[in-house]
């Protein structure tokens, strides 16, 4: 998975806070938000969350507890793919599309989305330009993609 | 100046199906090779959380990335073979892939008097076919993934 890295403040592993508690990083609380509860994957949870993405969305807040950041992805707005229209459900509100990452793909989650609870109004998502892209799992540390 | 000619054109119906017989976990289904964008190794499928029933991850096929259909879980069978295959269909809403049992599939043309509707409900079919005792459904490819059917 992905987030957009215009939503990422930093990254923070398990010696920087203890998971229990929210981090408070400059003053500034950030909730922790639970993605594989939100992402409806509590039930098969098989690995060991020893990162957190600090996000921030307007006013709103969050850390997201990860299993691994792999680096950063420069990519061109062409190169995120639209979710594909099969898939009808609530899914849609979740992601912002679909990224080729390594040999694989890494789906692009919807800041917003995430950081609903935090929220008290809708934030608009919408980027222009260059999309700025923190991968969270596959290989590769750090890479452009050409456009 | 263009004219048409004499008598009103139409086009003939074909008398037969061509069809591509395939199976998922045992079970034998079949589809029409117009509706077949290919078939290839199965890779691994990367899933995606939501709540469309049945479409529930994608596949990349190199520079491609197709939503899957999990045809086997509709019909509640186990894959069967370690090299599955990858069946990519031609959706209405764009392509899905499919994956299927590791028996290389294979190409029949049937005489449109063979074909009768289908009796069950369990997948969206055209219609159907008798293989001996065994009535093979002929998948109605644009209805997969769109609710009940």
């Amino acid at each position: 998975m992905a987030f957009e890295a215009e939503h990422s403040q930093g990254v923070l592993t398990s010696q920087d806070w203890e998971f229990l508690h929210p981090p408070v990083v400059k003053g500034v609380p950030y909730p922790v938000v639970d993605l594989a509860v939100r992402l409806n994957l509590g039930g098969a949870r098989q690995w060991d969350e020893t990162e957190g993405v600090l996000l921030a969305n307007g006013k709103c807040r969050g850390c997201v507890r990860v299993q691994k950041v792999h680096g950063i992805l420069e990519a061109c707005r062409s190169q995120v793919l639209p979710l594909p229209a099969q898939f009808r459900g609530p899914e849609r509100g979740w992601y912002r599309g679909m990224i080729l990452f390594d040999h694989s793909v890494a789906l692009v989650l919807n800041t917003a989305w995430v950081l609903e609870e935090q929220l008290e109004g809708k934030a608009s998502t919408e980027s222009q330009g260059t999309e700025f892209v923190v991968a969270l799992q596959g290989t590769m540390q750090s890479k452009n993609q050409a456009c | 100046m263009l004219r048409t000619a004499g008598h009103a054109q139409h086009r003939e119906m074909p008398r037969s199906w061509h069809l591509l017989v395939f199976s998922v976990g045992g079970r034998r289904l079949a589809v029409r090779t117009l509706e077949v964008g290919g078939i290839s190794q199965w890779r691994e499928s990367i899933p995606v959380s939501g709540g469309t029933p049945f479409v529930s991850a994608v596949v990349r096929l190199n520079q491609t990335v197709l939503p899957v259909f999990d045809l086997a879980g509709v019909l509640q069978r186990t894959m069967q073979g370690n090299s599955l295959l990858c069946l990519r269909v031609k959706h209405s809403l764009g392509d899905m892939a499919i994956c299927i049992d590791e028996e290389i599939p294979i190409l029949q043309t049937l005489d449109l008097s063979m074909i009768q509707p289908y009796r069950d409900n369990d997948v969206p079919a055209e219609g159907s076919y008798a293989h001996g005792q065994e009535e093979v459904p002929i998948l109605a490819v644009s209805r997969l993934g769109m609710g009940s059917w």
